[in-house]
């Protein structure tokens, strides 16, 4: 059986645990509103924010193997000039190639993955 | 200036991480070697590793709300990261409180629920170091 002291400390264990969480949700959820509206006043209107949109998902998630500005890097080729179509873009970003890159279709909805092709044809 | 928040987050993680499967390690190795001298050095280091690793959890979820802009699920990998990241660090809290007001004064039952709950949060803490690992690398 646990001693009366460890049910004590139990119940403050609890307290403390669920204060910890709520205290880091809320502040979570706080810094989630503010960095939209900091994403909202930064980003242009109209296919020019979906390009920008595009650059930021393409440098959180592309960038570290393709190169910052798409201009290839160690075991990435460079992705600016590509002559493929944008539907075989998605193709790819979504299925991954075999063996060299990583399928993204779990990270991105259709639309985001349309956002970062939106910006590699701008790189053509 | 801009925060390097994901390699800052890779640093940060990685230490309570290590303490935190340290600290079961030791209780475990209490357990199994509870006849010989060292077997309550090995709670006492496993006490201060436990609350070491609470301390520099701190670090941890902080540099991870900011890595994420204070997306607390997500989808994919991230999302998994989450799921398994929130129930672990609650846990390791609780597990940390529980562990500083008993001390030494542990029944025989409340230490093999604690280790229970210790080896429970190693998994939650690792499967979500592994699901982070793969956003960086797997890119997924």
């Amino acid at each position: 059986m646990l001693t009366a002291l460890e049910i004590k400390a139990a119940k403050a264990a609890v307290l403390t645990s669920a204060l910890a969480l709520t205290v880091t949700f809320i502040a979570g959820e706080i810094y989630w509103q503010h960095a939209g509206r900091l994403e909202k006043a930064e980003q242009p209107a109209g296919p020019a924010a979906v390009v920008a949109q595009g650059r930021l998902f393409f440098v959180k998630s592309c960038a570290h193997c393709h190169g910052k500005d798409a201009d290839g890097g160690e075991d990435a080729p460079s992705l600016r000039k590509m002559t493929i179509s944008a539907a075989h873009m998605t193709l790819v970003i979504q299925s991954g190639i075999k063996g060299d890159m990583p399928s993204f279709a779990k990270k991105y909805s259709e639309a985001d993955v349309a956002k970062i092709v939106a910006y590699l044809q701008t790189l053509k | 200036m801009t925060i390097p928040w994901e390699q800052l987050h890779g640093a940060m993680t990685h230490f309570p991480i290590a303490l935190l499967l340290f600290s079961a390690a030791c209780d475990f190795g209490s357990v199994v070697l509870k006849k010989l001298a060292f077997a309550g050095e090995l709670r006492k280091a496993s006490f201060y590793g436990l609350a070491i690793s609470a301390v520099a959890s701190i670090g941890a979820v902080v540099s991870g709300i900011a890595l994420t802009k204070g997306n607390m699920w997500g989808r994919g990998d991230l999302g998994w990261h989450h799921r398994f990241i929130w129930p672990g660090f609650g846990l390791l809290v609780a597990l940390a409180v529980w562990r500083l007001i008993v001390r030494d004064q542990m029944s025989r039952t409340g230490f093999y629920v604690y280790l229970f709950l210790m080896f429970l949060t190693s998994g939650l803490v690792a499967a979500a170091g592994y699901f982070g690992g793969e956003l960086l690398i797997g890119g997924g």
